[in-house]
């Protein structure tokens, strides 16, 4: 049997297994596959890194981007997309390509970027499970992060100033939500009926937008008028998180 | 007498009166007024038939022009914001082909905001496409690189795709001249807009387009393969340009500095390296190895080879954008040559891609008694 796997990630809260997008694609993955993961909570202890998270720890070696996690899960032959045509699987990585190049700067600026949310929502959500006091330095740092992301991959003229690249970054998020919900439609996961790396990466995405309560969340209002990827969200989590809802 | 003057003293002047009110001196006015009408004069761009003689507009971009003294914020700005295309216009009379000013990069121009991009839209939609439409992108012999030439030639290919005739044109600064800072862009009547997104919405406005025969699921389709393609293959370009030592040592830096002087050719060189540097690390690709990048390539040529399995084009029967992106970016890949040929090595292991290439070249580029442009290393 395959040695014990861990994955250390950030904490859950509002009902979600883990707030942070990246965690929860691979969390969705094991879970989809049926990886034996044991999760670690990073917690306000000195133990265990914080950096780059999540990262996977085996016997041998430390993993800890969310794709190279998932291609390492896939060698251990934990595979979800052994259904999938190869059209399907290449469809996997365009989509993943849409979401990562339109909706995560949105995500990442309704959640670092926007003074309200940051200051009453994340900012102490991550503070309290970091200890003092890097908790007063590291939130701000990803925060900063995210900031220059979103400058550097979107903010190129003539966008300088934030406020275009917000309304252009928040326009390009609401197509893509459009072109997912449209692309889902009526069934239960985005390739027939068992759920794969695609439904793991929409279900990361989604769902910390769609449960996590801002002050200032025009995104999720959006995300909440599609009620398919509502239902596909609620779905993942009673059927595969449900012992872990109570952890919020 | 009344007046308090002295006889014999001089009348004062009538100036005087305006320098009490604070209006400074009249002659700077004067040259001042002189310097806003020059700015105005239709001498830029030739924009016969035009009903915004002297200035062009962008779509997608446009940018308020800043000349030293900061004059123009005095001026009152009609809606949508127009540009006083004063450098695109002196650059592009040059037939020279030096570059006429200093680069702009770093001015602070100001975006479109919704209502101005609808309107310039209507505009667009209004008249039908010249006859002289361009493409600007720099030099193909000694400059260009190898993401541009993509970007351009994926342009020409989709301006090919839709029947309407480009001329491209090669200029040391397109860079500068471009409204966004990307080549390649065109200039259509007296329009300029740049890169292919903006393009595709463009002549849509005009009336032309290669994907309405698409459903909604197929244009979200689309729309998602050209994100990986320029998610994957872009990025591993400008990776392989500007992060990896050995071409850019040889290749890069040498072509992107050619038609300056010393110093200014290093100077850019490293200016541009060190952009791009800090665009990868913010994205998560600054510690990647040569290796992952070219693994990356190979999963991204194996999705766009098994989409398109043994059809013609990516849908179907009819060549989309999405047909000549790939297309632009594969046949430069396959015909560039860099310091190894790595990269071109994983496109050609697939067949049907290569076949793609070939049929796209062959009905479009060849037939039409035009050579596909295929950049060689200096």
């Amino acid at each position: 049997m395959a040695a014990p796997l861990e994955l250390s990630c950030w904490g859950g809260g509002w009902g979600l297994p883990s707030v942070h997008s990246e965690s929860l694609v691979v969390m969705a993955y094991a879970k989809f596959s049926g990886a034996p993961l044991k999760v670690k909570v990073i917690d306000n202890t000195w133990r265990g890194s914080r950096g780059d998270v999540p990262i996977l720890t085996t016997e041998d070696n430390i993993i800890s981007q969310p794709a190279k996690i998932l291609n390492f899960l896939r060698k251990q032959k934990y595979n979800a997309d052994y259904e999938l045509s190869a059209k399907q699987g290449a469809d996997t990585l365009a989509y993943i390509a849409l979401i990562e190049e339109k909706l995560l700067p949105a995500v990442l600026h309704t959640f670092w970027v926007e003074s309200d949310n940051y200051f009453s929502v994340t900012r102490p959500w991550f503070a309290s499970r970091i200890p003092f006091p890097l908790s007063l330095i590291l939130p701000g740092r990803m925060s900063k992060g995210a900031l220059n992301r979103i400058l550097l991959t979107r903010g190129e003229p003539p966008l300088y100033h934030l406020r275009e690249v917000e309304a252009q970054i928040y326009r390009d998020a609401k197509e893509c939500l459009n072109l997912l919900s449209n692309r889902l439609g009526t069934s239960q996961f985005f390739f027939g009926d068992t759920p794969s790396t695609l439904d793991a990466y929409v279900f990361g995405f989604l769902a910390p937008l769609y449960k996590v309560r801002f002050p200032k969340g025009q995104l999720q209002g959006h995300l909440q008028r599609l009620s398919n990827l509502c239902r596909f969200c609620d779905d993942i989590l009673h059927s595969y998180f449900r012992l872990s809802l109570g952890d919020g | 007498m009344a007046s308090g003057r002295e006889p014999g003293t001089p009348p004062p002047s009538r100036w005087a009166a305006t320098r009490r009110l604070g209006l400074g001196n009249p002659r700077a006015r004067g040259g001042a007024r002189r310097w806003r009408q020059r700015k105005r004069s239709p001498s830029t761009v030739s924009c016969a038939g035009s009903s915004w003689p002297g200035l062009a507009v962008t779509l997608g971009s446009s940018r308020l022009h800043r000349r030293p003294g900061g004059l123009c914020e005095s001026e009152p700005q009609p809606a949508p914001r127009l540009v006083a295309a004063g450098d695109a216009g002196v650059s592009e009379e040059d037939a020279e082909g030096r570059e006429e000013r200093k680069p702009r990069a770093r001015g602070r121009p100001a975006a479109m905001s919704l209502a101005a991009e609808a309107f310039v839209s209507q505009i667009a939609a209004t008249e039908p496409w010249p006859e002289n439409a361009t493409l600007y992108q720099q030099l193909k012999g000694e400059q260009i690189l190898l993401s541009d030439n993509a970007a351009s030639l994926a342009v020409q290919a989709f301006l090919q795709m839709c029947n309407l005739p480009i001329k491209v044109v090669c200029r040391a600064n397109a860079e500068y001249m471009s409204p966004s800072g990307k080549v390649p862009f065109i200039h259509v009547g007296n329009q300029v807009v740049s890169e292919l997104g903006p393009i595709v919405q463009f002549v849509k406005a005009k009336g032309h387009s290669l994907s309405d025969g698409l459903d909604e699921v197929q244009k979200a389709e689309m729309k998602a393969y050209m994100e990986l393609v320029n998610n994957m293959l872009l990025t591993a370009e400008l990776y392989l340009q500007w992060c990896d030592e050995a071409t850019v040592g040889e290749i890069t830096h040498a072509r992107y500095g050619s038609p300056y002087p010393w110093p200014l050719n290093h100077i850019l060189a490293y200016q541009k390296q060190w952009e791009v540097r800090r665009k990868m690390k913010a994205i998560g690709w600054g510690n990647k190895t040569l290796d992952q990048v070219l693994e990356d390539v190979d999963q991204c040529c194996q999705a766009l080879s098994q989409r398109l399995g043994t059809q013609p084009y990516f849908f179907n029967k009819q060549p989309t954008e999405l047909d000549a992106l790939v297309f632009g970016h594969l046949y430069t890949i396959l015909t560039t040559q860099l310091t190894n040929d790595e990269l071109s090595e994983k496109v050609k292991n697939y067949s049907n891609l290569l076949a793609f290439c070939r049929r796209i070249e062959q009905h479009y580029f060849e037939d039409r008694g035009k050579v596909s442009s295929s950049v060689k290393s200096s």
